[in-house]
């Protein structure tokens, strides 16, 4: 194992760059709570892998999702644990980033030089609250269609534009299969490759800040 | 040092370009432009005989959206003065309102809007009266207005 | 301190994090096997239903009720934009001299909403 990631190592070189952050001496004051961010971390890894498993069996269509998540749960091996595992991680995720949120503010870790990272920090919060939106739809059932046909609604409240909003996100006047489409594109492509960015950012910013330790 | 300054620009702009080609070309891409435009287009719902005397029936119509097969539901009202369809979307943000006749209001499940008979609003988020659909009589059917 | 700095990224930190993976896959899978997802019904344009929104949308779902008629954006768009943009600039709110408090009072006000209003419609639905 060692010898082979020696070998890796000798030419791709991901050590000596993060040399100082991985013999980092970590500041005092540093306890559980400190774990948020990485659980988040976790839950994120372990959505996409579970995101990844499903996608193989999902079918984004108008007359095919539905039946694609009754053949998932029904007929696929491990199909229904792979679904709650998902749905599981998701609500965790929403959890676990807003006790590190919470984690971040008491520690006033979001003071400078550490403002673009608790604004990264943010943006991931509401990416992941996207994530959730547009994977609600993607059963396609009862209450994924009228959920959405609720929450696109309220786009269509803002004065003037609203109308225009609405269309975009919709892909046309109603909930359909154009809907469909698009949020599945969000939920698994754009969102995801959004979150890794931002988290990419927020990781480089911590290598170079640092943690803030202590009250 | 012009020309490094003069260059120095140029790059600049050139990716300013870019960029702002780039989201332009992606909104005008994303935007639905071309989708299909509603017509109206009347559907036999019920026959003469079985509308409500005084009250509030509700019908169901079955027509092909895309590729699914739809059954859109409608009210159809005889206030006594008055017989006319009300369409079913709760216009606060489009759930389906049902008829509660111990009341006489339609009641929408979402966030507690309520209407009275002719669709007026007496009660909760609701912005609008309940919409009107076309509705029209031929050789005693019923024939209601659709946007398809 | 001079204790923690022998301290190595591998293994002595990488044991820890192993510990909350383990943790957070152990969660996750334990919900899964007690609580699966269920199959919802299939769509029906006909019958009116109340769609509840995920938990981590339910404030939304209780605010917009407190705005009727033409102020219905200020529940759907406007407060939660304003809620977004507010937590996005607290390090801009925590400047100057009583900066903590006004930040204090920012984010307090923002868990607080987002508690209650999430609270509300699972007391009386
Ligand atoms: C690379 C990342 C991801 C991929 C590839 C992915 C893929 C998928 C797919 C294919 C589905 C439909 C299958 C199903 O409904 O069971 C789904 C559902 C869902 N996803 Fe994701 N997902 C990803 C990340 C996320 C994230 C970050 C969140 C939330 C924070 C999330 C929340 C959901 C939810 C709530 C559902 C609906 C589950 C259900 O009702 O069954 N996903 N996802
Ligand atoms: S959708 Fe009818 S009250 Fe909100």
């Amino acid at each position: 194992m060692g010898k082979i990631f020696d070998w890796i190592d000798s030419r791709f070189g991901v050590k000596q760059p993060h040399k100082k952050f991985l013999e980092r001496p970590v500041p005092e004051g540093v306890n559980y709570a400190f774990c948020l961010g990485g659980a988040s971390f976790v839950f994120f890894l372990m959505l996409v892998c579970s995101g990844l498993m499903l996608s193989i069996y999902y079918v984004p269509s108008e007359q095919e999702a539905f039946m694609s998540i009754v053949r998932l749960n029904n007929d696929v091996t491990l199909g229904a644990f792979i679904r709650s595992f998902h749905k599981w991680s998701a609500n965790l995720l929403i959890i676990t980033i807003i006790l590190h949120t919470i984690r971040v503010f008491i520690y006033k870790a979001y003071r400078p030089p550490r403002e673009l990272n608790w604004i990264a920090g943010s943006l991931t919060l509401i990416i992941a609250l996207g994530s959730g939106f547009t994977g609600y739809l993607l059963p396609w059932d009862q209450k994924a269609y009228w959920a959405t046909e609720v929450g696109t609604s309220m786009a269509s409240t803002v004065p003037f534009i609203g109308k225009y909003i609405l269309y975009l996100i919709r892909g046309g006047e109603d909930v359909t299969g154009a809907t469909l489409i698009r949020f599945y594109s969000m939920h698994i492509l754009y969102f995801p490759t959004i979150m890794f960015l931002l988290l990419w950012a927020h990781f480089h910013m911590i290598k170079k800040q640092g943690v803030k330790g202590g009250l | 040092m012009v020309r490094r300054d003069f260059l120095k620009s140029t790059v600049k702009i050139f990716f300013l370009l870019i960029s702002i080609i780039s989201v332009s070309v992606f909104s005008i891409f994303t935007y639905p432009w071309k989708f299909k435009r509603k017509e109206l287009t009347f559907f036999h719902a019920t026959d003469e005989e079985a509308l409500p005397i005084k009250g509030v029936r509700q019908v169901f119509i079955k027509h092909i959206r895309g590729n699914t097969q739809i059954n859109s539901k409608a009210f159809i009202v005889n206030s006594g003065s008055e017989l006319f369809a009300l369409s079913p979307v709760c216009t606060h943000l489009g759930c389906l309102v049902n008829w509660y006749r111990p009341k006489n209001r339609f009641l929408c499940p979402c966030h507690g809007g309520q209407y009275d008979m002719n669709g007026k609003v007496v009660k909760g988020p609701p912005p609008a009266d309940l919409n009107r659909m076309p509705i029209k009589i031929e050789d005693g059917k019923v024939y209601i207005g659709l946007r398809v | 301190m001079a204790e923690k700095r022998n301290k190595e990224f591998y293994p002595d930190y990488l044991v820890e994090i192993s510990i909350v993976i383990f943790i957070a896959v152990e969660l996750t899978v334990v919900l899964a096997l007690v609580y699966p997802q269920l199959i919802g019904r299939q769509i029906d344009f006909s019958t009116p239903y109340r769609p509840l929104p995920e938990w981590y949308f339910l404030w939304l779902y209780q605010a917009v009720r407190y705005f009727p008629g033409r102020w219905a954006f200020i529940g759907t768009v406007l407060l939660p934009f304003i809620a977004a943009i507010s937590l996005i600039m607290i390090p801009y709110i925590d400047r100057g001299k009583r900066g903590r408090t006004r930040a204090i009072l920012v984010g307090v006000s923002l868990l607080l909403a987002f508690v209650v209003l999430t609270l509300i419609p699972y007391i009386s639905p």
